[in-house]
C-alpha cells in the first residue's frame, strides 16, 4: 500500500503544470503522470481538474498546444511552455519559495 | 477590446475546440487504462479505475469551457435563440407586445428626430456655435422682440468689444424682371460681410465685399440655391447676368451653397446700398429715427469670449441708450436688448413644444410598457412550472431572470424596427408642423444619433417591461412544482404588481387626457369667440404696386382709388374696401401716441392707439356696426376735412366723455383729425386677444402710403371672385402681382391652425395612451377571470347569480380605474397649470374637462370590463367544475 496522498493545494496546480513543462512538451496524461511521479506519489492531481487548468493556462498565453503523434503513436495534444509561461513560471516559483520559506520559519521555532 | 475579439473567435472556433476537448479527454482516459492493464487489471476494470480517477466528466469539460471563456456570448446566444424559438410559440402574444411597444418607440423615435434636428444639430455654418443674435424687447409694453435701428446698429458696432463682426438682415420683396417677366423676389439685405461672419462660402462667384457698399456702388445681387435651381434651372453661367431690380440693373455675382437660410428663407441677397429704403436711411443718418427697427442683427463672439460676457456687454450699451434718449427708450416699456445664441433664437418658439411633446410620448411608451409587462405577467402563469422545472434541473435564479431579459429585449428590439418604420412614415406631417414654431427644419430626419436612440430607447423597454415579470419569478420551486395546477390562482404579490401596474397606466393616461381636453376646450372656445366682425363671404387680398412706380401718397392714390371704385362694380360683390389691416394676418398692433384736442399729457404717459387706413365701405365690407356717428364716407376727400373713426376700445381715452366732435393728431398738432363715428371692437391681432384701441383714416387721406390689401363682401361663394378681382387689378397695372388671395373663413382657421393642430397631437397622444391603458385594464381583468373560472363554477353552482357574477368582475375592475382617476385628477389638478399661458378662457383646473375626462374613463372602464365579466358569466358549472 503506497502512502496515502495529498490532495493539491490550492492555485499550485498551475505552478506545477508550468513547471513540468519547462522540461520540454508533453501531452495531458503525461503531465499529471509526470507530477505523480516526481513527486514520488505524495501529490495526487485531480485529473479532471487538469483541463480546465490547461485551458485556463492557454488562454493566458503562457502555454501552446499543437497537435502531434504520441509514443505509442496516437495523436495526442502537446502543450509547451510559452516565453511568457517561462517569466509567469519565475514568477509563481519565487512566490511560493517566499511562501513556503516563511511558513518553514514559523514552524522552525521552538516553544 | 483583445478579450472581447478573443471570446468572438472562441465563439465561432467553439465547435472545432469541443470536438478536440473530446479527443483529448479520450486519449487521456486510454492511456490511464492502460497503464491498468499493464499492471495485470481487466481491461473493463481499468477502463472503470480509469473513469473514476478522471471524476465528473460533464463538470469537467464544462468548466473547460468557461474557462475558454465563452460561456456569457454563449449563453446569450442561447437566451436569443431560445427567446425567438418561445416567441415563436406564442404569436398572438408577441404580436400585440410588438405592436404596442412599436407605436409607443415610434412615437419617441419620431419626436426626439423632430428634437434632435431642431435642438441639438449643430447650425450649418462654419461659425455656428459663436453666432449670437441682438435683438430689443420691451416687455412692459407687451413687445417681445422688435429689430435694432441703423443708428444703434453702428453704435454697437462701435461700442462691442466682444464680437468679431456685427451684421444686419432684414426682409424686402422686390420686383426681379427676368427677360420682361416681373418675379416677385423675397430679398434679404444684408451687410456685405454677412456670408463671413456666418461662415459661408459661396458655390459660385463670391460674396458681397466691402465695396459693393460704396456710394454709389453698382448693384449686385447673391442667388439663393433654390432660387438659382427653380428658376435659372442651376445655370453654371448665371454669374454676370444683369436683371434689371427697382429700376436699376443688378448683376448677379455669387450663388449660395445648398445651406438653410436663416433668420428667413429668401430668394437673392442684396448689400445694403442696393436696397433703396436702406441706402436712402444710410445717406441720411443723421435724420434717422432711433427707433425705426427694422434689422435683425447678428455677431460673431471673439473667440475665448462667452455669450455671456457679450450679453453683459450688450446690456451696458442698451443702457447707455436709455440715459441718453430717457424719451425714446422710455422705462415705463421695460425696454432691454436681448443677446441669444442664433441657434437658441430661432428655437425659442418650438422648444417648450417640442419637450412638452417628447414629455408625452415618453409617457405613452412607459404606458406601452407596462402594458406589456402585464401581459407578460399572465404568460407567465402558465410558464409557472416550466420555469419551475427548469430551476429544478439546476437554472439558478439569475439564469432565469436573464432568460426572460432575453425574451423581453428581443420583442422591444422588433419593436423598435417596427417604430422606426412609424417615425419614417410620420415625420413628413410632424415637420410640418413644427414649421410653424421654428424655420430650422432642415436637419430633421432618421440621423444616427435617431437611430441609437431608437435603440436605446427599445433595449430600455425591453429592460423594463422584462424586468417586472423577471422579478415576480418564484424563488420557492417546490412551493410552484406542488402548486400543480393552473386553477390554483395567481400569488397575491404578483396580483398587486398587476394591479398596481393598470392603476399607474390610468393614472397617467388621465394626466395625458386631462392636457389633452384643456388644451382642445381652449381651442373650441377660441373657435367659437365672437370677433366683433363676420367673416362669412368675404375674400381678402394683396396688391403692393412696384414701390419705384408709386413712390408716394399720390401716386398710390391714383391707383387704388380707381381700383376700389372697380371692385364695388363687380357683378357680385356686394362691397369692397381698401386698407392695411386685414383681421388677423399682423400679429402686433402699432401703439403711435397722440394727443386729444385740450388736454395736456406727460408726454411718456400718452394715449396710444394702432392707426389703420380704411377705404370707406370697410366696415359694410367686414360687418362692423358703427355704434355712434358716422362710418367713413366717399365725401372724406382728400381735400375736405380730416376725419377719423375710433373703436370702442379708444373710446376710454376720453374718460366718459363723448368722443365725437373733438379733435386727435399723431403727430404734437400739426394736423388734427376730427373724430365722426365710433365703430364695434374686433379681434384685429389674433382670436386669443382683446381688442385694443383703434382709430381708422380714411384711404383718401392717408398721410403716409401703403394701402394694399384688398377685401371684397361677395354676394354668394367669394372664391368665385378670384379671378374678377385679379383682372381688375390688372386692368390698372398689368404688372402688379395679387397674392395672398384667400377667404377671411381662412384667415380665421389659418389663424387658430397653431394651437389647434398642438391640442389635436397631443389629443392624438393621450388617445392612443388611453387605449392602451384599456387595453391593458381588459387584460388583467381576463386574465384574471380566466384564473378564476373555477372558482366562478363553484360559486355558481351554490346559487350566485349571472348578476352577482358580473357585479363582482366589473367592481374589480372599476375599483382599479377609480383608484388610477383620483390619482390621475390629482396630478392633473397639480400640474396643468404649466398648460396656462396656452389656455384661452380656460382654467387649468376647469370642472367641466375634469369631469368630462373622469366620465369618460368610467364609461371605458365599464366597457373595458364588459368583456371579460360577461365571460365570467358564462362559465358553465359543470365543465369549470371538471376541467381540473
Amino acid at each position: 500500500m503506497p502512502p496515502k496522498s495529498l490532495d493539491l493545494l490550492q492555485g499550485t496546480l498551475d505552478l506545477l503544470i508550468l513547471k513540468t513543462l519547462a522540461l520540454g512538451q508533453m501531452h495531458g496524461w503525461g503531465i499529471a503522470q509526470r507530477i505523480q511521479q516526481t513527486s514520488g506519489e505524495v501529490l495526487r492531481v485531480n485529473q479532471g481538474s487538469l483541463y480546465p487548468a490547461l485551458q485556463r493556462l492557454e488562454t493566458a498565453g503562457w502555454i501552446d498546444a499543437e497537435w502531434g503523434a504520441s509514443d505509442n503513436n496516437r495523436q495526442a495534444k502537446f502543450y509547451r511552455l510559452t516565453k511568457a509561461g517561462q517569466k509567469q513560471l519565475r514568477e509563481e516559483q519565487a512566490t511560493w519559495e517566499r511562501m513556503t520559506g516563511a511558513v518553514a520559519r514559523i514552524l522552525a521555532v521552538e516553544n | 477590446m483583445a478579450s472581447v475579439w478573443r471570446r468572438l473567435k472562441a465563439l465561432v472556433t467553439g465547435p472545432r475546440r469541443d470536438r478536440e476537448l473530446h479527443d483529448e479527454v479520450r486519449f487521456h482516459l486510454d492511456m490511464e487504462a492502460e497503464k491498468y492493464v499493464r499492471q495485470g487489471v481487466d481491461p473493463d476494470t481499468a477502463r472503470v479505475q480509469a473513469l473514476r480517477n478522471f471524476g465528473p466528466m460533464t463538470r469537467h469539460v464544462e468548466e473547460t469551457r468557461d474557462a475558454r471563456g465563452v460561456s456569457w456570448l454563449d449563453d446569450c446566444v442561447q437566451d436569443a435563440r431560445y427567446a425567438a424559438r418561445t416567441q415563436s410559440k406564442a404569436p398572438g402574444y408577441a404580436a400585440v407586445a410588438i405592436l404596442t411597444l412599436g407605436l409607443g418607440i415610434g412615437a419617441n423615435a419620431a419626436i426626439f428626430s423632430v428634437v434632435n434636428g431642431v435642438l441639438f444639430t449643430p447650425l450649418p455654418y462654419a461659425n455656428g456655435q459663436r453666432l449670437m443674435i441682438l435683438s430689443h424687447a420691451a416687455p412692459l409694453a407687451n413687445q417681445q422682440n422688435f429689430g435694432v435701428s441703423v443708428k444703434e446698429l453702428y453704435e454697437y458696432r462701435e461700442q462691442l468689444d466682444a464680437v468679431d463682426g456685427l451684421v444686419e438682415f432684414h426682409q424686402m420683396n422686390f420686383d426681379l424682371l427676368r427677360r420682361g417677366e416681373p418675379d416677385r423676389v423675397a430679398t434679404g439685405v444684408v451687410s456685405h460681410n454677412f456670408f463671413d461672419v456666418l461662415g459661408i462660402q459661396p458655390l459660385l462667384g463670391r460674396t458681397f465685399a466691402d465695396a459693393d457698399d460704396d456710394e454709389g456702388a453698382e448693384a449686385v445681387l447673391v442667388l439663393g440655391y433654390d432660387y438659382w435651381v427653380t428658376r435659372f434651372g442651376a445655370d453654371p453661367g448665371i454669374v454676370g447676368q444683369v436683371f434689371q431690380m427697382n429700376d436699376r440693373p443688378h448683376t448677379v455675382v455669387g450663388v449660395m451653397p445648398d445651406v438653410p437660410h436663416y433668420p428667413n428663407s429668401v430668394d437673392v441677397y442684396m448689400p445694403t446700398s442696393a436696397c433703396p429704403f436702406r441706402s436712402a436711411a444710410e445717406r441720411n443718418i443723421v435724420a434717422n429715427r432711433r427707433t425705426f427697427s427694422g434689422l435683425q442683427v447678428f455677431g460673431l463672439l471673439k473667440s475665448g469670449i462667452s455669450f455671456d460676457a457679450a450679453a453683459t456687454e450688450v446690456a451696458t450699451v442698451a443702457q447707455r441708450f436709455q440715459q441718453d434718449f430717457p424719451n425714446i427708450y422710455r422705462a415705463e416699456t421695460g425696454f432691454q436688448a436681448r443677446t441669444a445664441p442664433v441657434l437658441a433664437a430661432l428655437t425659442v418658439n418650438a422648444r417648450p413644444i417640442l419637450w412638452l411633446l417628447l414629455g408625452t410620448t415618453g409617457l405613452v411608451l412607459l404606458l406601452a410598457c407596462a402594458n406589456v409587462a402585464n401581459l407578460t405577467l399572465a404568460r407567465m402563469l402558465r410558464r409557472d412550472r416550466e420555469f419551475a422545472m427548469r430551476a429544478a434541473l439546476g437554472a439558478g435564479r439569475g439564469r432565469l431572470v436573464r432568460q426572460l431579459l432575453a425574451e423581453s429585449t428581443l420583442l422591444a428590439i422588433v419593436a423598435g424596427v417596427v417604430g422606426l418604420a412609424f417615425a419614417w412614415g410620420t415625420l413628413g406631417v410632424l415637420t410640418r408642423f413644427v414649421s410653424r414654431f421654428t424655420q430650422r427644419i432642415d436637419a430633421i430626419g432618421l440621423d444616427p444619433w435617431v437611430l441609437l436612440f431608437t435603440l436605446a430607447v427599445a433595449v430600455f423597454s425591453g429592460l423594463v417591461f422584462g424586468l417586472v415579470p423577471a422579478m415576480s419569478t418564484r424563488a420557492d420551486v417546490l412551493q410552484s412544482l406542488k402548486q400543480g395546477s393552473l386553477g390554483s390562482g395567481v400569488s397575491a404579490g404578483r396580483r398587486r404588481v398587476q394591479d398596481g401596474l393598470v392603476v399607474a397606466q390610468v393614472a397617467v393616461s388621465v394626466v395625458l387626457l386631462v392636457g389633452a381636453s384643456l388644451l382642445l376646450a381652449s381651442v373650441w372656445r377660441l373657435q367659437r369667440v365672437d370677433s366683433g366682425y363676420r367673416t362669412d363671404r368675404v375674400l381678402a387680398a394683396t396688391a403692393f404696386g412696384n414701390f419705384s412706380k408709386y413712390p408716394d401718397v399720390q401716386s398710390q392714390l391714383r391707383l387704388y382709388e380707381p381700383l376700389v371704385e372697380r371692385l364695388n362694380q363687380l357683378p357680385g360683390v356686394e362691397s369692397a374696401a381698401i386698407t392695411n389691416a386685414v383681421p388677423l394676418v399682423l400679429q402686433n398692433p402699432n401703439e403711435t401716441p397722440f394727443n386729444i384736442e385740450g388736454r395736456t399729457y406727460d408726454p411718456a404717459r400718452r394715449p396710444r392707439g394702432d392707426i389703420r387706413i380704411a377705404s370707406p365701405r370697410y366696415f359694410e365690407t367686414l360687418g362692423i356696426p358703427v355704434l355712434a356717428g358716422r362710418a367713413l364716407t366717399d365725401l372724406d376727400h382728400r381735400e375736405s376735412q380730416r376725419v377719423v373713426v375710433v373703436n370702442q376700445a379708444m373710446v376710454r381715452h376720453w374718460d366718459g366723455g363723448d368722443p365725437i366732435g373733438s379733435r386727435l393728431s399723431a403727430n404734437d398738432g400739426e394736423t388734427w383729425w376730427t373724430v365722426v363715428g365710433v365703430v364695434g371692437d374686433i379681434r384685429q391681432f389674433g382670436l386669443d386677444r382683446d381688442a385694443v384701441p383703434q382709430a381708422f383714416i380714411p384711404l383718401a387721406q392717408m398721410p403716409t402710403g401703403l394701402g394694399g390689401r384688398i377685401m371684397v363682401r361677395s354676394a354668394t361663394d367669394p372664391t368665385t371672385l378670384a379671378r374678377a378681382v385679379a383682372d381688375a387689378v390688372h386692368a390698372l397695372d398689368p404688372d402688379m402681382p395679387v397674392e395672398d388671395v384667400q377667404t377671411l373663413e381662412e384667415v380665421r382657421r389659418e389663424s387658430l391652425a397653431t394651437p389647434r393642430l398642438t391640442a389635436m397631437l397631443l389629443a392624438i397622444f393621450a388617445g392612443l395612451a388611453m387605449v392602451v391603458t384599456l387595453a391593458g385594464v381588459t387584460g388583467v381583468i381576463a386574465a384574471n377571470v380566466s384564473q378564476r373560472t373555477r372558482e366562478f363554477g363553484v360559486r355558481m353552482a351554490l346559487g350566485a347569480t349571472r348578476t352577482w357574477v358580473l357585479t363582482m368582475v366589473l367592481k374589480q375592475g372599476l375599483v382599479l380605474v377609480a383608484l388610477g382617476l383620483g390619482l390621475g385628477l390629482l396630478a392633473a389638478s397639480a400640474f396643468s397649470t404649466a398648460l396656462s399661458a396656452y389656455l384661452f378662457d380656460t382654467p387649468p383646473r376647469d370642472p367641466l374637462v375634469l369631469l368630462g375626462v373622469a366620465a369618460i374613463f368610467v364609461i371605458a372602464g365599464v366597457l373595458a370590463c364588459l368583456g371579460p365579466a360577461r365571460r365570467a358569466t358564462s362559465v358553465d358549472p359543470l365543465v369549470a367544475l371538471r376541467a381540473e
